[in-house]
C-alpha cells in the first residue's frame, strides 16, 4: 500500500526510526568495542521521531494539500529490523549502510514531495536525510579503525 | 489498513460547565451524537432549556467585574496554560473530532493545530488591545483611547469545524477581558466539552467559560438575552441572516455572523498542472467537501485541447481519492457528518442531472476501505457542463461535488463570479502576475487565494467575507476580534 496521507509518512517514519533503533541496539550488543557509537546512533533514533512529529504537529493545517501530496511505495524503503547473527564486523556494518540509504533515499522523496506544503516538515525531512549521510560516512570510519587496529 | 486507537471507549454521557461546575441538565432530552464513519452512539447531548442558558449568562455577567480587573497578563497567563494543556491533549483532541464529525486525521490535526494557533495568538493580549494616544491636543491638554471589555459574549458553532470554530472568538473574547458561553452543535459537542475540561484545568475562573449544550432553544436563548453583548455565528446565511443578525440587531447586540459559501477555483492556461491538482483536491474534497471554502465551481479558461487535458488529468486524479473512515491513517476522505447532508449532496447531484450537467465522475455508490455502514459516505463526484445557471453552480452544496465550467477569458469568469450571491473564498490558478492581481482587485471576495485552494486565514488575519457569506462589520479572529471583543473609549484629559 502506497503511502499517500501526511499522517502515513510520518507515520512510517517513526517505523523506519524504531527500526532503526532496535537495530543498532542489537547490533552493539554483537560488536560491544563499538557500542557506544551504535548506542549512540538508536538513541539519536528515537529523538528522531520527537523531531519529526514535533513538525509535522506544528505544522500540519487542513487547508493544504498534506492529504493528497505524497506516493511513496514503503515497500522501496523497508528495512530489516534484526541485525545479522553471527556474521563478520564488516557485514554488520554493511548492513547498516544499506540501511542508512535507504532511510535517506525515504526522507530525500518525502521530502521531495513535501515541497508545496508543510515548510516546517519539508525542512525536518532534509535534516534526517542529512544526519543519514553522516551516519554513512561515519559507519565508513568504524570500519577504518577496525581494520588499522587489526 | 490499520486503524488509529479509538479516543471514545463508552457512551459519553455530556454536561454541561456552568459557572465552574460540570451539570447536568434538567431537560431530559439528549440527542445521540454517533459516529458518521462506524455509526455507533458515542454519546448523548442534552437539550439545554433557556433556563440552564440563562444561568450560564448569569454566571458569566456575575464573574465579568473580577475578570475585567484581572491585569492582561494574568489573563495571558491563563491562555499560556490553556495552550500547554491543548499540546498534551493535541492527539486526543484531534481523535475525538475524527469520531465525532467523520474528517480524517490529518483534517483533525490540522483543525487541532488552527485552533490552538488562535490561543497563542491571544497570548499577545497586553500588546494586542492597547490603545494609543496623542499629548497636547490643545495646550496642555492629551487625548487617547483605552480598549475596554464589554461584558458577555455568546457563540453559536457549527457542526463543520466543532473544535476550531468556537476557538476564532473564545480565546480574544476571554483574552481581551470578557466572559463567554459557547453552544456548540448538537451534532458534533464532543471535542469542546474536551475543550471546556482544559479551561477549567487551566484555572479559568468560574463563570468566565461557560458551556451549554442544546439546540435552536438554547441558541435563541442567547440571542434573546439582554445580558448578552455580542454573538458569534458560523452557520448557513438563511439561519446567519433572519435569525442571529436580525435578532442582534434588535437587542442591539454585537455580530459576527458567517454564513454559507459557492467559492469559485479558476484554472487559467498558464497554471502549473502539478501543483494546481493536488490544491483543487484539497479544495473540493477536503472535509468531504463541508467547509465554507471548498472549491465548489472549477472554472477552467484555455483552448480545448488544455480544457480536455486539464479536466482528463482532475478526474483521473479525484477517482483514486480513497474513502473510509477518517482513523484509518491511509484513507483520503472521510464520510459525510450525518445522513441529512448525504442527501442533500444527493438531491443535488439530482438536481445537476435534470438540468442536464454531465456527471462525468459519480460518487453516489463510493467504495469504502474497510467494512464500514454506507449511512453516511459518499464518494467524489464531478460535473462537466455546468454553466452560471445552474442550480448546483448557484447553490451551496456542502459536499464533495466539483461542478466544472468552462468559462472564454478571466473578465468574463469574474463577472459570473461576483454574479454569486456569496463571497468567501474564491481563488485563481496561473502564473501570470496580472491575471492574479486583476483577479484579486475586481473579485468580490472576503479571502482570495492566488495557487491556493483553501484560503484559511491565519489566527492573526480576520476571517474575511462578503456578500451572503458574511453578516456585521468586525470579522473573526486577529486585530478585528479584538476590537469586537472590546470598546474603544476616548478619555480627554487635562490638569490644572
Amino acid at each position: 500500500m502506497k503511502l499517500n496521507t501526511a499522517s502515513q509518512v510520518i507515520s512510517f517514519s517513526r517505523k523506519l526510526e524504531e527500526d532503526g533503533a532496535s537495530f543498532y541496539e542489537s547490533l552493539a550488543r554483537q560488536y560491544t568495542r563499538d557500542s557506544e557509537v551504535l548506542l549512540g546512533f538508536a538513541r539519536e533514533n528515537r529523538k528522531n521521531i520527537m523531531r519529526v512529529e514535533r513538525a509535522y504537529y506544528g505544522a500540519i493545517t487542513d487547508a493544504l494539500e498534506g492529504t493528497f501530496a505524497f506516493d511513496i511505495n514503503p515497500d522501496e524503503y523497508a528495512i530489516k529490523t534484526d541485525a545479522p547473527q553471527n556474521v563478520a564486523y564488516t557485514d554488520g556494518i554493511s548492513v547498516a549502510n544499506e540501511m542508512e540509504r535507504k532511510t535517506a533515499g525515504f526522507y530525500n522523496q518525502a521530502a521531495e514531495q513535501a515541497k508545496s506544503l508543510l515548510v516546517d516538515v519539508l525542512r525536518v525531512f532534509l535534516t534526517m536525510s542529512r544526519l543519514r549521510d553522516d551516519r554513512q560516512q561515519k559507519l565508513a570510519d568504524l570500519l577504518n579503525t577496525r581494520n588499522l587496529t587489526k | 489498513m490499520s486503524i488509529l486507537d479509538e479516543p471514545i471507549k463508552e457512551v459519553l454521557e455530556l454536561k454541561n460547565y456552568i459557572n465552574g461546575k460540570w451539570v447536568k441538565s434538567a431537560s431530559g432530552q439528549t440527542l445521540d451524537v454517533k459516529n458518521p464513519a462506524t455509526q455507533q452512539t458515542i454519546a448523548k447531548v442534552p437539550m439545554s432549556t433557556k433556563d440552564e442558558v440563562n444561568a450560564a449568562i448569569t454566571a458569566a455577567k456575575e464573574a465579568f467585574p473580577e475578570w475585567r480587573r484581572t491585569p492582561p497578563l494574568v489573563r495571558a497567563r491563563a491562555f499560556f496554560r490553556l495552550k500547554e494543556l491543548l499540546e498534551e491533549h493535541f492527539e486526543e483532541l484531534s481523535r475525538v473530532q475524527t469520531t465525532e464529525h467523520g474528517k480524517i486525521i490529518d483534517e483533525s490535526r490540522g483543525e487541532t493545530r488552527r485552533g490552538i494557533e488562535m490561543v497563542e495568538v491571544a497570548t499577545g493580549i497586553p500588546s494586542l488591545m492597547m490603545g494609543y494616544n496623542l499629548e497636547d491636543i490643545a495646550s496642555g491638554i492629551d487625548e487617547y483611547v483605552i480598549y475596554q471589555p464589554l461584558g458577555v459574549f455568546g457563540h453559536i458553532a457549527p457542526f463543520n469545524f466543532p473544535f476550531m470554530v468556537p476557538l476564532w472568538f473564545s480565546p480574544f473574547a476571554l483574552a481581551t477581558g470578557n466572559t463567554f458561553v459557547c453552544k456548540p452543535s448538537p451534532r458534533d459537542p464532543i471535542s469542546q466539552v474536551k475543550l471546556a475540561e482544559l479551561f477549567e484545568e487551566a484555572d479559568i475562573p468560574a463563570g468566565v467559560y461557560n458551556l451549554v449544550n442544546g439546540g435552536a432553544d438554547a441558541a435563541l436563548a442567547l440571542l434573546d438575552s439582554p445580558d448578552i453583548k455580542g454573538v458569534t455565528f458560523v452557520g448557513t446565511s438563511a439561519i446567519g441572516r433572519d435569525v442571529v443578525y436580525k435578532k442582534c440587531g434588535e437587542t442591539g447586540k454585537r455580530a459576527i455572523v458567517q454564513g454559507a459559501a459557492k467559492n469559485f477555483m479558476v484554472v487559467m492556461q498558464d497554471a502549473n498542472v502539478t501543483a494546481t491538482i493536488p490544491a483543487l483536491l484539497t479544495s473540493f474534497y477536503g472535509c468531504t467537501g463541508q467547509r465554507c471554502l471548498s472549491g465548489a465551481n472549477l472554472v477552467i479558461i484555455g483552448d480545448d485541447a488544455f480544457y480536455k487535458k486539464f479536466l482528463d488529468t482532475f478526474a483521473e486524479a479525484v477517482s483514486k481519492i480513497k474513502v473510509g473512515y477518517g482513523l484509518d491513517d491511509s484513507v483520503q476522505m472521510g464520510p459525510m457528518q450525518s445522513v441529512d447532508g448525504k442527501e442533500r449532496v444527493l438531491g443535488y447531484i439530482q438536481k445537476g442531472i435534470a438540468e442536464k450537467a454531465r456527471l462525468i465522475l459519480d460518487g453516489r455508490k463510493p467504495k469504502i476501505s474497510g467494512d464500514y455502514p454506507d449511512t453516511c459516505f459518499l464518494g467524489p463526484s464531478i460535473f462537466d457542463n455546468v454553466t452560471p445557471d445552474m442550480t448546483i453552480s448557484r447553490e451551496e452544496i456542502f459536499g464533495p461535488v466539483a461542478g466544472v465550467m468552462r468559462i472564454k477569458d478571466l473578465d468574463t469568469a469574474i463577472k459570473v463570479i461576483n454574479g454569486s450571491r456569496y463571497g468567501n473564498g474564491n481563488a485563481i490558478f496561473t502564473s501570470s502576475g496580472k491575471a492574479a492581481r486583476e483577479f484579486q482587485y475586481r473579485v468580490e471576495s472576503g479571502n482570495i487565494g492566488i495557487n491556493i485552494g483553501i484560503t484559511a486565514p491565519m489566527a492573526f488575519f480576520p476571517f474575511g467575507g462578503m456578500k451572503d457569506s458574511f453578516f456585521g462589520v468586525l470579522h473573526g479572529q486577529g486585530k478585528d476580534a479584538v476590537r469586537f471583543f472590546t470598546e474603544g473609549k476616548v478619555v480627554i484629559q487635562r490638569w490644572y
